[in-house]
């Protein structure tokens, strides 16, 4: 009697050879038509530049929008500066990212934009949340950069 | 190749994957390969169920049981001899309590060890 | 009189349970770039979960074997790898994404940065799954996701969508360049509501409640009235965005925004209101997924598992828990925001939809397991035909949103 230790490879109960035959040639056909979508998805998509640009601009708006809420008693000031957070987030650092996105326009209007977006984002670093201050200043240069990025991104 | 009990008849199918439970209803773990003898006349009889890492690994690509083998200092291979089956079905049902087998041992050390620092745990 | 109360703590629980991060994220972005142009996907979306959420109710309640135990038993430890993995990586993101959803929760109430919330939420996702018996879990969050149906009545209160915003239903307005981004709405939309999550812990469920082939009618019932009111909430807060984001160029790329649709008609309690959604379908949600995941692996490996045990009776199941919860909080180091780690494992969920189900499908088509209870043809085609579309849709649309740095 020999010993044999035998590590047996039955991997199911069950014989799934032919379906998985049949569906690595779907997955297969599949794949090529993602990786021809892709080639051509160029043309169905926006230039990066404009893209980030309507997003911008899309976030001024969000902005402008809660600190009018804010003042009409629409929202909570820790509603507002949790928003204002988010906003920061979002819009941060646009200034280093847009001049080196694919589809940029001219360094005239660049500098334009990155001029609205300095004098904005003072206002989304430092919202004004109590009665103090004159926040209708805030608003206007929020509603400048929106236009201005809403523009920029083809809208 | 079949074991027959009884009147039924399992196949290696029917075993391997199978859950473990021991007489005191606890599941320690599933069925990762099998060991065979081969006898004289030709015959395979099934001696121990295999449990463990190094099994699974064995069972997604023959290499990797040794590779698993050597990084895990081959200590984590846990066999039960068939005779310890009461009764089998989708779920085998051995004969003795959970401590008895070495099968699930990491259960017990992961209680003893980790979870008894975490409040409200249960350990004794 | 007690079956009627499970049948209606079944239809609460479903409908508050059908909101989550991934939801609350597409369907406030789709309202607000696209008008009513998504809400098809939101319809197709929530036709397919009820059709999966009756099945894995039916196949666990007569085979008495949870969907992992299946999965590992019948397809073989190499097989079961492939589900395995894909709900690994999937269900990590979503976590992190639920996790965030929580955090932003209790910033939007609190001001303190999400940030800082993110650990405490990741704690008290431990805390209530180390614990809480699974009711609690089950029926806790969701009980109070009923208010999801303020979204209804937000919509009654600014006189439903104008002429213009009701034409996207049909004719949604999808410029060329915005194409992509409409696919990849589609995607997320419907990963965000077909999560495979919902089958292991449905069925692990099953299974701690002991349902047997009686409690079949009972889950038809709650699958369906369930999720359709469920879904009800979804295409509310898509005509809240409509209404009232899209007018103002907004495109709901934070999840505080979204709460200003609701700011709008009802002030401050409004946007409050909102806050609490978002909390506790997050705080829900995180729950199942961080259990769901943890129930596929202890059954596969064949660990004890259960949440009505203590800890140490299930050691490695609660480990599992313990260390997905870690694993999230690393995802967040990332960098992404909530909003757009949403719908990153939403559309992730999506892509990887056909290695979730294809065993699920074999399954429900197994007399062995189900008897004269398996599957009939139409629901077999409808079940396919809506997978397809949502992996063929996430395949196309994530390379070209990953590539132009959207989302």
């Amino acid at each position: 009697m020999s010993i044999w230790h035998w590590n047996l490879r039955i991997t199911s109960r069950r014989n799934h050879c032919g379906f998985w035959r049949k569906g690595s040639l779907c997955g297969l056909l599949l794949i090529l038509i993602g990786l021809l979508t892709l080639t051509t998805g160029c043309q169905v998509n926006q230039q990066a530049f404009e893209r980030i640009a309507g997003d911008a601009g899309a976030a001024f708006s969000a902005a402008s929008t809660t600190l009018n809420y804010f003042h009409h008693g629409q929202i909570t000031n820790l509603y507002a500066r949790a928003s204002f957070e988010e906003y920061q987030q979002e819009l941060g650092g646009l200034d280093r990212q847009l001049p080196l996105q694919q589809g940029v326009p001219d360094k005239h209007t660049i500098e334009q934009l990155l001029v609205v977006y300095k004098q904005a984002m003072q206002v989304i670093d430092h919202p004004c949340l109590d009665t103090l201050c004159n926040w209708h200043i805030q608003l206007a240069s929020l509603d400048r950069a929106s236009q201005a990025f809403l523009k920029a991104g083809g809208q | 190749m079949s074991i027959v009990r009884g009147d039924q008849i399992f196949s290696i199918r029917d075993i391997i994957d199978s859950q473990l439970e021991t007489r005191d209803k606890i599941e320690i773990g599933r069925v990762a390969d099998i060991e065979v003898e081969l006898h004289a006349d030709g015959t395979l009889a099934l001696t121990d169920l295999v449990t463990g890492p190094q099994a699974l690994a064995g069972r997604v690509a023959g290499p990797l049981r040794v590779l698993f083998q050597r990084l895990l200092h081959d200590r984590f291979e846990r066999r039960i001899p068939l005779s310890e089956v009461e009764e089998f079905g989708p779920t085998l049902r051995l004969r003795g309590t959970a401590e008895e087998y070495s099968v699930g041992q990491s259960e017990r050390w992961i209680a003893h060890y980790i979870l008894r620092w975490v409040p409200g745990s249960g350990h004794k | 009189m007690k079956k009627w109360f499970s049948i209606t703590l079944g239809i609460v629980t479903a409908t508050g349970g059908f909101l989550d991060a991934g939801t609350i994220a597409t369907a406030g972005e789709s309202g607000a770039k696209f008008g009513l142009g998504l809400i098809w996907a939101v319809v197709l979306a929530t036709i397919e979960i009820i059709l999966l959420v009756e099945m894995v109710g039916r196949f666990t309640a007569v085979s008495k074997k949870t969907y992992a135990d299946a999965i590992r038993e019948d397809f073989g430890f190499k097989f079961y790898l492939f589900p395995l993995l894909s709900e690994i990586i999937a269900e990590s993101l979503l976590l992190a994404a639920e996790l965030g959803g929580i955090a932003i929760a209790l910033s939007l109430f609190t001001g303190i940065s999400w940030h800082i919330w993110f650990p405490v939420a990741a704690l008290l996702v431990l805390v209530m799954s180390w614990r809480a018996p699974f009711d609690w879990i089950e029926n806790g969050p969701a009980l109070f996701g009923l208010l999801t149906l303020s979204f209804v009545i937000a919509v009654v209160a600014l006189g439903g969508p104008s002429h213009d915003t009701l034409v996207t239903l049909w004719n949604p307005d999808v410029k060329q360049g915005d194409l992509a981004d409409y696919l990849y709405l589609v995607a997320a939309t419907l990963g965000a509501t077909i999560s495979p999550y919902l089958l292991y812990f449905y069925s692990s469920g099953a299974r701690e409640e002991g349902w047997s082939g009686s409690s079949l009618v009972l889950n038809r019932v709650t699958a369906f009235l369930g999720m359709g009111f469920g879904s009800v909430g979804s295409m509310a807060l898509i005509v809240l965005g409509a209404i009232v984001l899209r007018p103002l160029n907004m495109n709901a790329n934070t999840l505080g925004e979204i709460g200003l649709a609701m700011a709008k008609p009802f002030g401050i309690i409004g946007s409050l209101l909102f806050a609490s959604v978002l909390f506790v379908t997050c705080l829900g949600a995180a729950l199942e997924v961080v259990l769901a995941v943890s129930y596929n692996i202890a059954q596969g490996f064949g660990w004890e598992w259960g949440e009505n045990k203590q800890p140490v009776k299930a050691a490695r199941f609660n480990l599992t828990i313990i260390i997905f919860l870690l694993v999230a909080v690393v995802i967040r180091l990332i960098g992404l925001d909530p909003l757009h780690l949403a719908l990153l494992a939403s559309t992730v969920i999506a892509l990887f939809l056909p290695i979730s189900l294809f065993p699920f499908l074999v399954l429900m088509n197994d007399p062995q397991y189900l008897g004269n209870k398996v599957n009939g043809r139409l629901s077999n085609l409808a079940v396919i035909l809506i997978l397809l579309i949502a992996f063929v849709v996430a395949l196309v649309s994530l390379p070209l949103e990953v590539l132009t740095g959207g989302g």
